[in-house]
């Protein structure tokens, strides 16, 4: 496998945060994954891109690499805390089927960003992934690396409420994190994004910007409004066969749940019934992509 | 005779996944091969069995059919299903049957391995290819050896990191073979070497229990010894030591530092690494901490109008009004009250979001950190216990007032939801909480009036009580049926009568009860409503009925059962001079009411009638 795309990896003391990512796309690029782009609305988790949950369904291989930004107004700390944000980057890499050396092709892509696996203390730990609003789970790890969580690492069996027919391997890597341990930095407001900028210079200032709506101003009143427009919207275009614009209600009624959420405006009950309502869409938008694709009508 | 060695080749398994094999290889092995192996090897990467002395060749297998006379109609028809002519059939004593010869150990190996792989179940499983297994983790490599012959696969593997695939030149070079490729294929190997470090280190706990997972999170085990910023230690204790046991496995050695179990990798990066990883969780719980200082616990207990106890037992700011209701008329004071109203506050805070374990310390700390008086604080945090069998019952007095209310809430929460807890499952913990009620009540001494239980829960609780306290149950049923008003006297009652068996007193109470009880029972329909004095024409009854005015069975067991007793000889003349089923129809309801009244002012001290004699 070439592993040379990005050499002057090796060469650096110490990476940068887009270093690490042009590493990751020169790497996964080399193994024949499509390069995406991010989705164009807010999504909680890569795993929520289509390119990732509705590709991961039916018979056909895909295989793709991407960063993704996650918006998670709950997470929201005003940019006082350097751990929890509301918006920060995991780069997302899903390969269906699942190759059998697929491990060794995912710690070879920490050594290609510049991890001595036998000088480090690499491991995987048991973690479940279950996303209720999906109605997907999967079994796999959080890998460890001297105990800081870098990748959340998910072998998909069910999406939508399906069972999937080949089972992908969903690679999460937790941007931050990494490469905070690439750096050995405490905080990721200190991390060097490009040579002379921080990640705290690029973000900050919209952590305390988006907390302050996520938490203080997003309008509830507009906001529940909105979730059942989408949900509507979401119904109509089922019944026309779209279901790619169909998920992108979903996405955004599951947006918008979050931001209710943050703005403490859900009971415990409503919460777990405005939860009910996303899932209930993303199985009927599975059915109807599956549907087409079985008709070989579906984009591909 | 030969060894054999398989080897089941995994990704990563979780530790509950490992302790699954454990139990299930065995039993699998057995199944396949007629005997348990020898060796078991289970870790993350690879469980492994290893038969000191298997026949190289299987038995031969004797299969019976039709008695000879049923030749003619069964013959073919056996012989078709397992798949040989009807000539081929042998007779033997009488039979007909299929001769099996033996296979060679050789030829039956993989299929035999293949139905271990297929018949090991996990509670969690998952499938990875096309080939139908479902495993906890995908399986990548078989191999079995026998002697030093390769059945199945050809390499195995070492060390994730350090060693690729390797030679097993013979089945029993395993263990070395691996141990040279940086692996410790035997778990409790594994785990005698990590307390072996971690006693080396120094004085380490393991609160959370941490050991068991720890043991297969490693192939290969270096024990290291990390520190933290002592800013920290300014955080609640139980914090940090959560910190560090549920997200990450260390072990706490007192003050700033921890110890943990690698993989591998060079120490001294591997323990800053993971001294920096505990500093951000440690500095992100310290934000957390003091963000719900910040609010207050006072501001937290009033957002629990949106936080729900359990479904259909409404909110945790309802289980508050219920827990101040209970509290008091558990005879709670104010600061009981005070801590009743406080005590479901942490449910609201970020802290307990994140770490449940903390509940209730947590809540006291921010009690304590707003100024409430310890007798407050001392009670949320105690309002738990006892959590454990045997564990501690609550130290204060509010303490226990508090706990037996939130048990009490449970419990008939619970039941008025119709979740009883069945057979093994009790989701709810509602045995944890009528035992931990009925400890309250017996050890802790505290004063459970028996009509704070509805019917059901109290029917359930005190069965509970029938196998906490060291009496035969007779005693505890007896003394269950009494009319003793708290928990904690149904078992001192129960004490009582079981001490007194012996007794005159006791023998006196048992005879007149046993009298009356078995009489009247038979007609108890037939009983007056109450004893009317003027149709009591014997001197005999009227002597009993004058006893039994005088009788007080309420306070002292022993004295209660010499009270009990003088009706013993009143009771034996009124047997022997009057005759109960007189042909007045009025006199005789009087005299058995008379009776019924007896059993019951004796039943106060209990149901005799569950004790045999």
């Amino acid at each position: 496998m070439p592993r040379a795309f990005f050499p002057r990896i090796g060469d650096l003391a110490v990476p940068t945060y887009q270093d690490t990512i042009r590493a990751l796309e020169g790497y996964w690029a080399d193994y024949g994954c499509v390069l995406m782009q991010p989705y164009h609305t807010e999504l909680a988790a890569g795993t929520m891109n289509p390119a990732t949950f509705l590709r991961s369904l039916g018979p056909s291989r895909w295989k793709t690499a991407y960063v993704e930004p996650v918006i998670r107004p709950l997470d929201g700390r005003y940019g006082e805390n350097p751990y929890r944000f509301q918006h920060y980057f995991q780069y997302q890499v899903v390969i269906k089927p699942a190759p059998a050396d697929v491990l060794d092709l995912y710690f070879g892509s920490l050594e290609a960003i510049g991890i001595d696996l036998r000088r480090h203390d690499v491991r995987l730990v048991e973690d479940d992934w279950e996303q209720a609003t999906l109605g997907a789970w999967g079994l796999g790890w959080e890998v460890w690396c001297d105990g800081m969580e870098i990748t959340q690492w998910t072998y998909f069996q069910q999406l939508g409420g399906f069972d999937v027919e080949l089972v992908p391997a969903e690679i999460t890597y937790g941007l931050e994190r990494l490469t905070m341990f690439l750096q050995g930095k405490g905080s990721a407001f200190e991390l060097e994004w490009a040579p002379g900028v921080t990640w705290g210079e690029v973000y900050r200032q919209s952590e305390r910007e988006w907390s302050a709506y996520n938490f203080e101003l997003a309008p509830v009143d507009v906001l529940t409004r909105r979730f059942g427009e989408h949900e509507d919207e979401c119904r109509v275009l089922l019944e026309r066969l779209l279901p790619l614009p169909a998920y992108d209600q979903v996405l955004k009624a599951s947006h918008v749940l979050n931001l209710l959420d943050a703005r403490g405006a859900l009971s415990v009950t409503e919460r777990a019934a405005y939860i009910g309502r996303v899932r209930d869409l993303a199985r009927e938008v599975a059915r109807v992509y599956l549907e087409l694709e079985a008709d070989g009508d579906a984009a591909a | 005779m030969a060894t054999l060695l398989l080897e089941i080749g995994c990704e990563e398994l979780p530790a509950g996944a490992c302790y699954e094999a454990e139990q299930q290889l065995p039993v699998l092995a057995e199944r396949e091969f007629g005997a348990a192996p020898d060796r078991l090897f289970i870790g993350p990467r690879r469980l492994a069995l290893r038969f000191d002395d298997v026949p190289d060749q299987t038995p031969d297998e004797w299969i019976k059919g039709p008695p000879l006379e049923l030749r003619e109609k069964a013959a073919a028809g056996f012989a078709k299903k397992h798949g040989v002519g009807a000539d081929d059939l042998v007779e033997r004593d009488g039979f007909l049957g299929v001769e099996r010869p033996g296979r060679p150990l050789r030829d039956v190996v993989p299929e035999r391995l293949d139905a271990i792989v297929r018949g090991l179940s996990f509670s969690k499983s998952m499938r990875w290819d096309d080939s139908g297994i479902r495993f906890s983790r995908p399986v990548r490599w078989r191999l079995a050896k026998l002697g030093s012959e390769s059945i199945v696969g050809t390499t195995s593997f070492g060390h994730r990191f350090t060693a690729g695939a390797i030679e097993i030149p013979a089945a029993d070079a395993y263990e070395e073979s691996l141990r040279a490729a940086g692996v410790e294929p035997d778990a409790s190997e594994r785990r005698r070497r990590i307390v072996e470090g971690l006693d080396a280190i120094g004085r380490w706990s393991d609160p959370a229990g941490v050991l068991d997972e720890v043991v297969h999170l490693v192939e290969s085990v270096l024990v290291l010894e990390g520190s933290f910023d002592e800013r920290f230690l300014e955080l609640p204790e139980r914090v940090v030591v959560t910190a560090m046991q549920s997200h990450q496995r260390y072990f706490p050695l007192g003050g700033n530092r921890f110890a943990f179990v690698a993989n591998g990798g060079e120490p001294d990066l591997v323990r800053a690494g993971n001294e920096n990883v505990l500093e951000g969780r440690l500095d992100d719980a310290s934000f957390t901490f003091e963000r719900d200082v910040g609010v207050g616990i006072d501001a937290l207990a009033e957002r629990l109008g949106a936080i729900t106890y359990f479904k259909g037992a409404g909110s945790f700011a309802d289980k508050t009004e219920r827990l101040q209701r209970l509290a008091s008329e558990l005879g709670g004071g104010e600061a009981t009250l005070e801590a009743a109203r406080l005590a479901k506050a942490d449910q609201a805070s970020e802290l307990v979001r994140e770490f449940p374990d903390l509940e209730g310390y947590i809540g006291a700390e921010y009690a304590r950190l707003a100024g409430y008086p310890e007798a407050v604080s001392a009670a949320i945090e105690e309002q738990y216990l006892p959590d454990a069998s045997g564990g501690p019952l609550p130290q204060t007095e509010s303490g226990k007032v508090l706990a037996a209310a939130d048990k009490l809430d449970a419990l008939a929460t619970s039941f008025s939801l119709g979740h009883r807890p069945s057979g093994s499952r009790d989701p709810y913990g509602l045995r944890r909480a009528a035992i931990g009620l009925n400890r309250l009540a017996v050890e802790g001494g505290l004063v459970v009036p028996r009509s704070l239980l509805p019917d059901e829960v109290r029917g359930f609780v005190e069965e509970r009580l029938e196998g906490l306290l060291d009496l035969p149950v007779e005693f505890v049923r007896a003394a269950r049926a009494s009319a003793v008003a708290d928990l904690g006297g149904v078992a001192a009652l129960a004490r009582a009568l079981y001490e007194e068996r012996e007794s005159d007193a006791f023998e006196g109470v048992y005879t007149a009860y046993d009298r009356a009880h078995r009489l009247a029972e038979r007609a108890a329909e037939d009983a007056a409503q109450e004893v009317d004095r003027e149709l009591l024409k014997e001197d005999a009854e009227r002597a009993l009925a004058d006893g039994l005015a005088q009788v007080e069975v309420d306070g002292d067991v022993r004295r209660a059962l010499e009270s009990g007793a003088t009706l013993a000889p009143l009771m034996e003349r009124f047997f022997d001079e009057v005759l109960v089923m007189d042909e007045d129809e009025a006199v005789r309801a009087n005299r058995l009411r008379l009776l019924l009244d007896v059993r019951d002012v004796l039943g106060r001290l209990g149901d005799f009638s569950q004790i045999p004699r």
